[in-house]
């Protein structure tokens, strides 16, 4: 789950959308041209940043083609279902479609996706795209989607808490840290544990901060026949996290279905210590436009209480994988008008489209340049800004599966209740997963 | 329905029952139409409590918001659209088929009630892999046409049994008299017929736009657009300012308002429905 | 199931010859046959032939994203399906939510019948509300149960003794089944009272009066008298119930999504087809749940003998 920022801040954001719309229009009008009659483009996006990307939308709208926005329903699990059943039925009318970066594989696998060839490859996928996001968008050496944004997850948490329980924080911190620290000092630990694609998000990148990983890399790509690597000691590290979490006093009282928002009012409660909580980069401009309100930060001063770090570690001393999210925007193979829309693609990609983005909407960029924007570095604290692009550079991405769904399925299947995760949670998983890639079990 | 002195003895009894009744069926919508008054922030950082307490009511914007959505106004076209042509083409084929089983005699009518038992009693969801891939193939899939055929498939059995149960008590032979009495046989036929078998083709009629407005598997399955998405399906999807949870009191006036037209049907033909449930036995 | 139909039959031969030999019986028969072709053609078209096609399906390994990997496999997806202990925690899973739904619904509706059978006063009140669960659409229902079991939002754990305010109903499946199970009670209650409104006018006042003056208590009159007579209603309404119940999915879908084990088989057969669009082996459970219902069916028509010509004349 890479998506969602909150658009809590909708209405001090909506001013600015004005503005912003007005800037990208001017902006990128110019990279965007063509001939022809005046076809409309459906754009299927999810849910996040709707005022930026109805804007984005507009001003990528030119003489030759009309952008119209369709919204998908709000969990990723319900978008990738909507978007594949009209692919499955060979719909024309899908020019361009948003997807969360885990069922990319899945669609290219499935050919209902139009690559970029030649010289529009290497507009949308040059040495400016960070790693983490450049390695979503490609498939059997194909450039299968353009990256538009970068999600990525960090370790908030409140600065007086980190403090009470001395925990130094400009050092890489472990979980086991986190865990005691909070548990020790009235605080609470903030993930997502509900039954979905989020809680495989955290269990990846506890996998992967361990070394190990759900799929062997090597031969992830090979589908069924993928390696299922979970039972490992990589494995049991992370099991061991869970299950440290969940027998801990660090708990939230909705712990097993809690999701991005859950913990939010957590950080700031009326009484107790505050919270640690891994949660992606929404999160900075959703307390800034909380101040003083319920569930945010009391007034200025304390919003400067909120500490950002990198991911938690795994094991101590190996250095964490962030988890990576975001968005790639991909060309539906059936598409009346290809070329229209993968010009249309690079419009809605594009570095400025992307300020826009990370600037109203709290959606950071996949590109390095942009990190360096003034417009970014008004927005954000510089600090926080290397933060986000290092982790994104150098996080992990969840296995590049053409079966990918059934991969995370599985391992919720066998994870979820968090409160059941034990030693033997990766073994058991491991031969559940092997039995479902084979076909010999049910999901 | 007797009318009973026994009634009358037990007053206290049938009145706490009255009582009990009305809060079961009232409350959860007395519930909902509260939530729906929550604004979106007390909900989002937790407002527990049946009414909205502590500054977090929310006045119309709620519903204001609701109606303002696109998505949300073109599902209800939809189910109304939907749910209308589904509901006039199922009767009136059903009432062909209930005069046919009711009135003549005919090879195969064992066949067409047991067809019709059995779908009465059909798993939908075993269907909708099969017939996703064939509305796919021919092109219906994601069209009102595509939810049409399928509700009016699962709408015909009780349709046929409720009419054709209706039919039956029709006395026929007035239809006779009257024409002995010199009446044409159209005028025999509405005058005669037509006001005796109208209450039961109204009964089905409301039936069958119930099941239709209550569809999800079909409504979730063989949609995927707000082209033909319908009431159901829209509400489970529903995104709101908060994406990770469901904006429970944006939820809520959207369920009120796709509940007020059920309302208004059951207010306008509470006798008529509830004759319809209980057919066959009112015939006493 | 043929016996019944037979009855059926009979029921409507009545007044006419029984075998259709002269002129007007055939055209009589053609005329019928003219009548119900199209009804049953449309029918056929969405039952049968899917059906026939997921018989096919299921025996291939058939995704909908890979699928030039198809391959025939004859039934290895029901051996798979049969042999898998997911299959079978959620038949338990669908069978628990019939029979307990079922009763409640069937004491609680029988309650409300007795209730409305009697009520003289504000009638078209008690009717119209009762009318109001029945209308409400599953999805909405399930959203109002929800909401009113959150812990956050919901009044429920305030409202119940012995239950702490954070008290969370969807972290584990016993009490997230109570959820699912209240809202779906309380949703086609009503409509079981309806059906045994219906039986219950049919119990001769006669017969009551007769059973008081010879001194029966409230009870014996009850056992003895009432529910004898409408036995056949009770049963109906059961049959019916219990196979709606046994279908669920709208209320699990809504509230739990299938987490902590409260997954139905058709909810396993759904995401299987429509999520995972694994049509071999979600073929195979879209059979396999046809053939559950047939079977629950015939276990409730033996075991409680209910004779379906009955339903014709009082359901």
């Amino acid at each position: 789950m890479t998506r969602r920022p909150a658009r809590r801040t909708s209405r001090s954001t909506r001013a600015t959308v004005g503005l912003a719309a007005a800037a990208l229009s001017m902006s990128v009008l110019a990279a965007c041209g063509g001939g022809g009659g005046k076809p409309t483009l459906n754009w299927y996006i999810n849910p996040d940043g709707q005022d930026t990307l109805n804007a984005l939308a507009k001003s990528c709208s030119t003489d030759d083609y009309t952008i119209k926005i369709q919204l998908l329903p709000s969990s990723a699990t319900d978008q990738r279902t909507q978007l594949a059943r009209r692919l499955a039925a060979k719909d024309t009318s899908t020019d361009l479609m948003s997807l969360d970066p885990v069922f990319v594989p899945e669609f290219a696998n499935a050919n209902w996706l139009l690559p970029f060839e030649g010289e529009l490859a290497d507009q949308v996928l040059d040495d400016d795209v960070l790693k983490g996001a450049g390695e979503t968008v490609t498939w059997e050496d194909k450039v299968v989607a353009a990256p538009q944004w970068a999600n990525t997850q960090v370790l908030w948490y409140r600065k007086s808490l980190a403090q009470a329980a001395g925990l130094d924080m400009t050092q890489p911190v472990t979980w086991d840290q986190v865990i005691d620290a909070a548990a020790d000092n009235d605080g609470t630990v903030g993930v997502q544990a509900n039954k979905y694609e989020a809680y495989v998000v955290w269990i990846n990148s506890l996998i992967q901060g361990a070394g190990g990983n759900i799929l062997d890399p090597k031969t992830v790509e090979d589908g069924r026949d993928a390696k299922v690597t979970i039972d490992s000691k990589a494995g049991e590290d992370a099991a061991a996290v869970i299950e440290k979490l969940a027998k801990s006093g660090a708990t939230q009282p909705d712990f097993t279905t809690s999701n991005e928002g859950t913990s939010l009012g957590r950080m700031f409660p009326e009484s107790g210590a505050g919270e640690f909580m891994t949660n992606w980069t929404f999160v900075y401009k959703n307390y800034e436009g909380l101040i003083g309100k319920p569930g945010g930060p009391k007034d200025e001063a304390e919003l400067g209480d909120l500490g950002f770090a990198r991911y938690p570690q795994t094991v101590q001393g190996e250095e964490s994988k962030p988890p990576i999210g975001g968005i790639d925007i991909g060309v539906g193979a059936y598409s009346k008008h290809p070329e229209l829309a993968q010009q249309a693609a690079v419009c809605v990609t594009s570095a400025q489209a992307q300020t826009d983005l990370a600037v109203n909407e709290g959606l950071m960029p996949s590109r390095q340049s942009v990190y360096g924007s003034d417009e970014l570095k008004e927005a954000y604290p510089a600090e926080l800004l290397t933060l986000w692009s290092e982790s994104v550079d150098s996080g992990g991405p969840r296995p590049k599966s053409a079966f990918y769904s059934q991969v995370s399925s599985a391992i919720q299947s066998r994870w979820h209740s968090p409160t059941s995760v034990g030693p033997s949670t990766p073994a058991r998983s491991a031969a559940f997963l092997e039995a479902v890639l084979s076909g010999k079990a049910l999901l | 329905m007797p009318r009973t002195l026994t009634g009358l003895k037990n007053n206290i009894g049938t009145v706490i029952g009255c009582a009990l009744i009305l809060i079961w069926c009232l409350l959860p919508v007395a519930w909902i139409i509260s939530l729906s008054f929550k604004s979106q922030e007390s909900v989002t950082n937790g407002s527990p409590g049946f009414f909205p307490s502590g500054g977090g009511g929310a006045g119309w914007s709620n519903y204001a918001d609701v109606l303002q959505d696109d998505q949300f106004r073109r599902s209800i076209i939809n189910s109304i659209g939907i749910s209308l042509i589904a509901t006039i083409l199922s009767v009136t084929l059903a009432t062909l088929a209930a005069y046919a089983i009711a009135r003549l005699e005919f090879k195969g009518k064992k066949f067409v009630l047991t067809t019709a038992l059995v779908i009465a009693m059909f798993p939908v969801v075993s269907l909708v892999g099969p017939l996703f891939d064939m509305w796919r193939t021919i092109g219906i899939y994601d069209t009102w046409l595509g939810l049409i055929i399928p509700y009016m498939s699962f709408t015909l059995p009780l349709a046929i049994w409720t009419l054709s149960a209706f039919f039956r008590e029709i006395p026929w032979e007035m239809e006779q008299a009257a024409q002995v009495d010199g009446a044409t046989s159209w005028q025999a036929f509405r005058k005669v017929i037509v006001p005796l078998a109208a209450p039961g083709v109204f009964t089905a009629a409301i039936l069958t736009f119930f099941f239709a407005w209550n569809d999800f598997v079909f409504g979730i399955s063989l949609t995927s657009t707000e082209n033909a998405r319908p009431i159901p399906a829209a509400l489970s999807f529903f995104v709101g300012a908060d994406p990770f949870n469901r904006p429970a009191s944006l939820l809520a006036a959207g369920a009120v308002v796709a509940t007020i037209p059920i309302v208004v049907l059951v207010l306008f033909f509470q006798r008529k429905i509830v004759a319809g449930l209980t057919a066959g036995a009112v015939k006493g | 199931m043929t016996s019944v139909i037979a009855n059926e039959a009979k029921a409507g031969n009545g007044k006419k010859d029984k075998e259709p030999t002269s002129d007007r019986s055939r055209s009589e028969n053609r005329l019928a046959l003219k009548l119900v072709a199209l009804p049953l053609a449309l029918m056929l078209l969405v039952t049968a032939f899917p059906m026939l096609r997921a018989l096919y399906l299921s025996l291939f390994t058939y995704s909908l994203t890979a699928p030039d990997d198809r391959k025939f496999i004859g039934i290895d997806n029901y051996v798979t399906a049969l042999t898998d202990g997911l299959f079978w925690r959620d038949t338990l899973v669908t069978v628990i939510i019939m029979i307990v739904t079922v009763a409640f619904e069937l004491v609680i509706g029988f309650a409300f019948a007795m209730v409305m059978h009697k009520v003289i006063f504000a009638r078209g009140v008690i009717r119209t509300s009762i009318l109001i669960p029945y209308g409400v659409i599953t999805v909405v229902s399930g959203f109002a149960w929800q909401f009113a079991f959150s812990n956050t939002n919901g009044f429920v754990n305030d409202w119940l003794p012995f239950i702490g305010t954070d008290f969370n109903w969807f972290a584990e499946r016993n009490s997230s089944l109570i959820a699912i199970m209240a809202s779906e009670i309380w949703k086609t209650t009503p409509f079981m009272s309806l059906l045994l409104l219906a039986g219950l006018a049919q119990v001769s006042e006669d017969m009551l009066e007769a059973a008081k003056v010879d001194g029966a208590t409230w009870w014996q009159r009850l056992y003895k008298v009432i529910l004898p007579n409408m036995r056949a209603a009770i049963m109906v309404a059961v049959l019916f119930r219990a196979l709606d119940a046994y279908r669920i999915f709208d209320n699990i879908f809504v509230m739990t999504a299938g987490a902590n084990g409260t997954e139905s088989i058709s909810f396993l057969t759904y995401r299987q087809v429509i999520e995972q669009f694994q049509l071999g082996i979600g073929s195979a459970l879209s059979v396999l749940l046809f053939l559950s219902v047939l079977v629950v069916a015939f276990i409730i028509v033996k075991l409680f003998k209910v004779n379906l010509a009955d339903a014709r004349q009082e359901g």
